[in-house]
């Protein structure tokens, strides 16, 4: 196989792990070791030329080769099988919609968060049941790691340097989830997005970590709470909009359906029960002010809302389209909500998982 | 064991900075807007046309989350000093 990359002869396996640190190649864990035979392995499992590049990356441009994108897979724990959803993430978040340049180095702390769907979620591994957002699964830790490698070494967004996050996110190692789709009553998100049923494909949304919001009782109970937690004032929605994601657990959305409930009358409920009053926002005081005022005058905030009169309610998104929900985690009381970066950017993106001999 | 390096090449030495102008008098300055703090950019525009004498090229980026557009960053490269990176 050609490949162009740089390499190094090292025969000692702990010096090799310290110079990953050393030359700053690491997100501050050590790393698989990217040997020429485990790159190939995923290059070839996926088929594709590994000179093709997906654009530069965003702040610094580096090149998102497959070649390039395979190494840093292999460092963040990738099997060959996992290589295909690291390449869609990829190809979504580097979506102008998403705009990875601002999400990389905005001082706000989101990250875009990687959603697998499909029957390759089963297949591989992919968590969506307890403990969704933490540890213990492989493809979720390897893909969701693969990313940040790749955005680290390629993109250059590293903190203290591009990344201008000043409080910044634990995902920031890893944040990847996949839906839950055997015990989910509704249709998934990628078909929700255009997707086939049955079809793999993978969404990216940029978004602070996941907020718990206790959610139990009838469904005008959960999304009493559920549209409370959606408006907090201190989220960048309530003041500049933007997308925003709910997460139900099955036995949430299973409630819902059972009286009748569809996704899109739980978005619609949500995107007319979560506003604030212009009184409450404004009490916030003028730095959010000149933004909403900015976004205005940039055609990014509706001008439906008179924000001259006090009695006016905000919503928390500018459409209901703008509120993503997802079905993920164990059957409990707990459901999570996990705003996102505002009208800046970050917006979902969903591209689909291009599988070989599929 | 060979093991391959999972960063891009870095890029050729850039082109060497202008040198600073000694004075603002006279000087024309980009100035780029970032589109996030208008009011405080209008304000630094001003003192440094009407304080300092210098010529102020005002240059607008679409959004200030987005990277400049090229020609943006081409009229900028042609005044004596550019002024970037205005935020909150």
């Amino acid at each position: 196989m050609n490949l162009v990359s740089e390499s190094l002869s090292l025969d000692d396996y702990e010096q090799a792990v310290e110079l990953f640190f050393e030359r700053g190649w690491t997100d501050g864990l050590p790393v698989v070791l990217p040997t020429r035979k485990r790159v190939e392995a995923l290059i070839a499992y996926a088929g594709r030329d590994p000179q093709e590049s997906l654009g530069p990356v965003p702040p610094k441009g580096g090149e998102a080769t497959i070649e390039k994108l395979a190494i840093n897979a292999v460092m963040g724990g990738c099997r060959p099988e996992h290589f295909p959803v690291v390449l869609a993430a990829m190809e979504a978040m580097m979506d102008p919609a998403h705009n990875l340049n601002g999400v990389s180095q905005t001082t706000h702390m989101c990250v875009s968060l990687i959603i697998v769907n499909g029957p390759i979620a089963r297949e591989l591994g992919f968590n969506s049941r307890d403990g969704v957002f933490g540890n213990g699964y492989r493809a979720n830790a390897a893909v969701g790691r693969a990313v940040r490698l790749a955005l680290w070494n390629l993109g250059g967004a590293v903190p203290w340097d591009t990344d201008k996050s000043t409080l910044s996110h634990p995902g920031e190692y890893a944040f990847c989830i996949a839906e839950e789709e055997e015990d989910n009553p509704w249709q998934p998100l990628h078909v929700e997005r255009g997707c086939d049923p049955g079809s793999d494909a993978v969404t990216v949304f940029a978004c602070e970590g996941p907020h718990s919001v206790f959610c139990y009782g009838t469904p005008e109970e959960m999304l009493h709470v559920l549209a409370d937690s959606m408006c907090s004032l201190g989220n960048n929605n309530m003041h500049v909009m933007g997308q925003t994601l709910v997460t139900l657990n099955p036995l949430n959305a299973e409630e819902f359906a059972k009286r009748g409930w569809s996704k899109q009358d739980v978005r619609l409920y949500l995107w007319e029960h979560a506003r604030r009053p212009l009184s409450d926002v404004r009490a916030c005081g003028v730095v959010h002010e000149q933004f909403r005022k900015m976004e205005r005058d940039a055609g990014r905030y509706p001008l439906r809302y008179d924000l001259d009169n006090p009695t006016t309610r905000l919503p928390v998104t500018q459409a209901p389209e703008d509120i993503h929900i997802v079905v993920a985690g164990g059957r409990s009381y707990f459901a999570a909500v996990l705003p996102g970066w505002g009208g800046f950017g970050g917006f979902a993106v969903t591209r689909p998982v291009r599988r070989p001999g599929r | 064991m060979e093991i391959l390096v999972p960063v891009w090449p870095a890029a050729e030495t850039p082109r060497p900075p202008k040198t600073r102008p000694r004075l603002l008098a006279g000087a024309t300055i980009a100035l780029v807007d970032d589109n996030l703090d208008i009011p405080f950019t209008t304000r630094l525009e001003a003192l440094l046309g009407e304080r300092h004498g210098a010529k102020v090229e005002r240059l607008v980026k679409p959004s200030g989350t987005a990277p400049s557009p090229r020609d943006l960053i081409d009229g900028a490269a042609g005044a004596h000093a550019a002024i970037v990176g205005i935020g909150l």
